[in-house]
């Protein structure tokens, strides 16, 4: 849907620059649409899903916000700073590096940046805007909007400058993604562990999907089992996304590390919800982004039990 | 106290081992020592050789259940118990089976922690189990031996059998197979035997009344330890088996004098009824209604009536049929009983289940048997019984159908004759014929061979291969001697009659 939207872009090809080639005292914007992503693809969004939402963080701030970057570099959100595009520059920097499920966990709140406002849709063209510096509240109040939308709709995020994202995000991202593309459309039917290789991963494993179980406690978390090609047994932890990977009881990879699952004939990228039993399935390991790492705060916010899931953290 | 070497079937043979099952691996895991812990991070970091026991349940999450199995097998455990590891994932067994490491699931951690403990370091804390367990048996009345056995077995958590060296005469609690039942010695007081995987103690009964019997405890998998408890166990438990067996004998005596009454009361009625009789019968468990299928064993030789019947009794609880039979003059009367009329291959069958017994019997005991006809209601009963006092009279003598008759399959004519054979007429006859018998029988062969062949002379001659003025002087002798008309047809009968009982 965005890659029809920014086909019909005026601004091809679209500038995107760096965090540090700007002037850092830019006020600078950041997008996504949030809630059910199938629903999207049911309800088409407008052509300008995010005017009324920039508008009013605007007319909160005061002035006019001239940068954009994405609120979440993971699937259809990383696209969606580019439909800004020639009107806004776009600044190549993301607010998660990877695909989380709350708005709580994007870099600007785990870092706890003051001064953050939030504006969403609250449907049939209404807006809603909230301020706190309270990660939870921005979380609670935007998913009630958004279900009071019908389920899916678009957030901005302002109050930050470009030099906040500097520190507080994660840059080039862009340049990580267009790379990984490239490298995935070039090689996407070689052997696993090559695959693995040129996308500068490592092969977690593959195998067949021998079972898919629902947790006791929590209904999003999903255990699935593959009957790995050596006899090995593999364990994928999944919530709304790739939490974890083990290889018989050995904890192998886990979040904040990125988890790719592609489907082992076709090589098509998987989300959780295709892991479907008795597929044939490769799972590669990704690096994940820096930032998570460098403290035990921001850690905290991303590992396995951030959701509650034990045992599942890799010791650092 | 030095520990001994467990292995997994000899807990699990265990009777109080909280509730122990196999997940994954094998009965032949072994250890040295037990670690019970609360979870996984507690226990030792070197668990090469003992049994982890974990008191806390094992997690629904699947990626938890993985890495247990991955943590006890890295800290070098073989084997790990605890609750709910039935729940274990497919994948988690395969995880398990793929690093060697066993899994239990095991209901009460701490009960199983006590068994190993029983097991390795406190053989005597197991002995005192297993007579504590024996004495607590003995609380509970018993209606015979079997129940006894049922009671020992129940309390002491195996099998319990009591065989002599034909084979297993009682059992409880279990099956004790032939091949470790041949192992058992009976030349020594205290036997262990081992086949296989099973085992099995045994002492010897001192009962005054039979011998060679011995009391067997068995079971799968049992370590030195358990059969060395289990030895004790039985030591205790003997004398009390062998008391019972005393018990039930005298009890069988006096309930056989008691039938064995009744029944001649029953009989001397002939048919007709009395109140006091009836209400005896049914304190007896005896019903006069329904069809009836008598039948006498009697001895062909000295045969203890008693001994007889007990033999005869265990045949018939193993036909299923309402059954009865009591001693009875020098053999064993009974019957067999139904409420309706049976169709005639249930008869057969019936029939031919006593031809069975009988043949079995025979192995024991010099026997005939004789069988009535199915008969209706008390004085059927009463003249099936007659039947087959009858039938086994002529069977006696009746090598050719192997001392088996049934009274269906004789004709009038020989069970009239039967009738000679009875108790008042054979004095009768010998009476009469007395003063025939003195030269070596002679004169009464003789006699008896001209009345065969309705009084001719030269027809007896022939048959006797004798000269037929013998024959004729020796008539005339007896004639004299006896002083009756041979040409009165009454007295001619009577006298065939009393020649046919004696000459039999």
């Amino acid at each position: 849907m965005l890659e029809l939207m920014l086909g019909r872009s005026r601004g091809w090809p679209i500038a995107i620059a760096g965090p540090e080639e700007l002037d850092p005292t830019t006020p600078c914007l950041a997008a996504a649409f949030v809630g059910s992503t199938i629903l999207l693809g049911e309800r088409l969004p407008g052509d300008a899903p995010f005017e009324p939402l920039v508008h009013a963080v605007e007319r909160w701030l005061g002035i006019r916000v001239p940068a954009v970057c994405s609120l979440e570099g993971g699937g259809l959100n990383g696209l969606v700073p580019l439909t800004f595009a020639p009107d806004r520059i776009v600044v190549d920097a993301d607010c998660t590096g990877r695909a989380v499920p709350g708005l709580d966990q994007i870099s600007l709140f785990v870092d706890r940046l003051p001064g953050i406002v939030a504006a969403c849709d609250t449907g049939a063209g209404g807006a809603m805007l909230v301020s706190t510096d309270r990660a939870i509240d921005a979380e609670r109040v935007i998913r009630s909007a958004i279900i009071q939308a019908g389920g899916a709709g678009g957030a901005v995020f302002a109050g930050f400058t470009v030099g906040d994202l500097i520190e507080h995000a994660i840059p080039g991202h862009l340049d990580v993604a267009l790379r990984l593309g490239s490298a995935y459309l070039s090689s996407a039917h070689w052997p696993p562990a090559a695959l693995a290789g040129a996308l500068g991963g490592r092969l977690l494993g593959h195998g067949r999907i021998t079972s898919v179980d629902t947790d006791d406690r929590d209904p999003f978390v999903r255990t699935v089992e593959l009957a790995g090609v050596n006899g090995e047994v593999h364990r994928i932890v999944s919530r709304t996304e790739t939490l974890a990977f083990m290889t018989d009881g050995r904890l192998e990879a886990s979040a904040p590390t990125v988890i790719a699952l592609l489907d082992a004939v076709s090589r098509e990228i998987l989300e959780v919800t295709d892991l479907t039993l008795a597929r044939h399935i490769v799972a590669i390991e990704l690096p994940g982004p820096a930032w998570w790492h460098a403290s035990p705060h921001r850690l905290r916010r991303v590992q396995p039990s951030a959701y509650g899931l034990t045992e599942l953290d890799a010791i650092t | 106290m030095t520990a001994e070497q467990l292995t997994l079937e000899a807990l699990l043979a265990h009777p109080a081992n909280g509730g122990l099952r196999m997940i994954v691996g094998s009965g032949s895991t072994v250890w040295d020592q037990a670690v019970v812990e609360q979870d996984e991070p507690g226990l030792p970091s070197s668990g090469r050789g003992q049994l982890a026991i974990l008191t806390t349940a094992l997690s629904s999450a699947p990626w938890q259940q993985d890495a247990l199995m991955r943590r006890v097998h890295e800290r070098g455990f073989p084997i790990v118990a605890l609750p709910r590891a039935e729940r274990l994932s497919a994948g988690a067994r395969q995880i398990a089976e793929r690093l060697g490491l066993a899994v239990l699931d095991v209901d009460r951690p701490i009960d199983l922690t006590k068994a190993c403990w029983e097991l390795s370091e406190a053989g005597d804390a197991l002995t005192l189990r297993y007579v504590r367990r024996v004495a607590q048996s003995f609380a509970y009345s018993a209606e015979d031996l079997a129940g006894l056995l049922r009671h020992l077995a129940g309390n002491v958590g195996h099998g319990l059998a009591v065989v002599d060296a034909s084979g297993v005469l009682h059992e409880a609690g279990g099956h004790l197979e032939d091949s470790l039942r041949k192992d058992i010695r009976f030349d020594a007081w205290l036997d262990v035997a081992r086949s296989g995987s099973s085992s099995a103690v045994s002492v010897r009964i001192e009962s005054p009344t039979h011998t060679g019997l011995r009391l067997v405890l068995f079971g799968q998998g049992l370590s030195s330890a358990q059969l060395r408890a289990l030895s004790a166990a039985a030591e205790i438990a003997m004398p009390a088996i062998a008391a019972r067996i005393l018990i039930d004998d005298v009890a069988a005596v006096n309930d056989a004098a008691a039938s064995s009454g009744l029944l001649r009361d029953f009989l001397d009625l002939r048919g007709g009824s009395d109140p006091e009789v009836e209400r005896r019968m049914l304190e007896h468990g005896w019903k006069t209604a329904g069809y009836h299928l008598g039948f006498r064993v009697i001895g062909r030789g000295r045969v203890d009536p008693f001994q007889l019947l007990r033999h005869v009794a265990q045949g018939l609880g193993r036909l299923g049929t309402d059954s009865h039979a009591t001693t009875s003059g020098r053999g064993v009367t009974g019957w067999l009983s139904f409420p309706d009329m049976p169709p005639p291959n249930q008869v057969e069958k019936a029939v031919s289940a006593l031809r069975e017994l009988h043949t079995q019997t025979r192995r024991s005991f010099n026997i005939a048997t004789g069988v009535g006809s199915m008969q209706h209601g008390s004085p059927g009963l009463a003249s099936t019984l007659g039947e087959a006092a009858d039938a086994a009279r002529i069977a006696a003598d009746r090598a050719s159908t192997g001392w088996f008759l049934r009274v269906d399959s004789l004709g009038l004519d020989q069970l009239l004759l039967a009738w000679t054979g009875s108790d008042t007429f054979i004095p009768a006859a010998e009476s009469l014929l007395a003063s025939l018998r003195k030269d070596r029988n002679e004169l009464l062969t003789t006699l008896s061979a001209y009345l065969d062949h309705e009084s001719n002379i030269v027809a007896t001659a022939t048959a006797l291969n004798l000269h037929r003025n013998t024959v004729a002087t020796r008539i005339h002798r007896a004639q004299e001697i006896l002083g009756i008309d041979f040409s009165d047809p009454e007295s001619r009968l009577a006298l065939h009659l009393a020649c046919r009982a004696l000459l039999r």
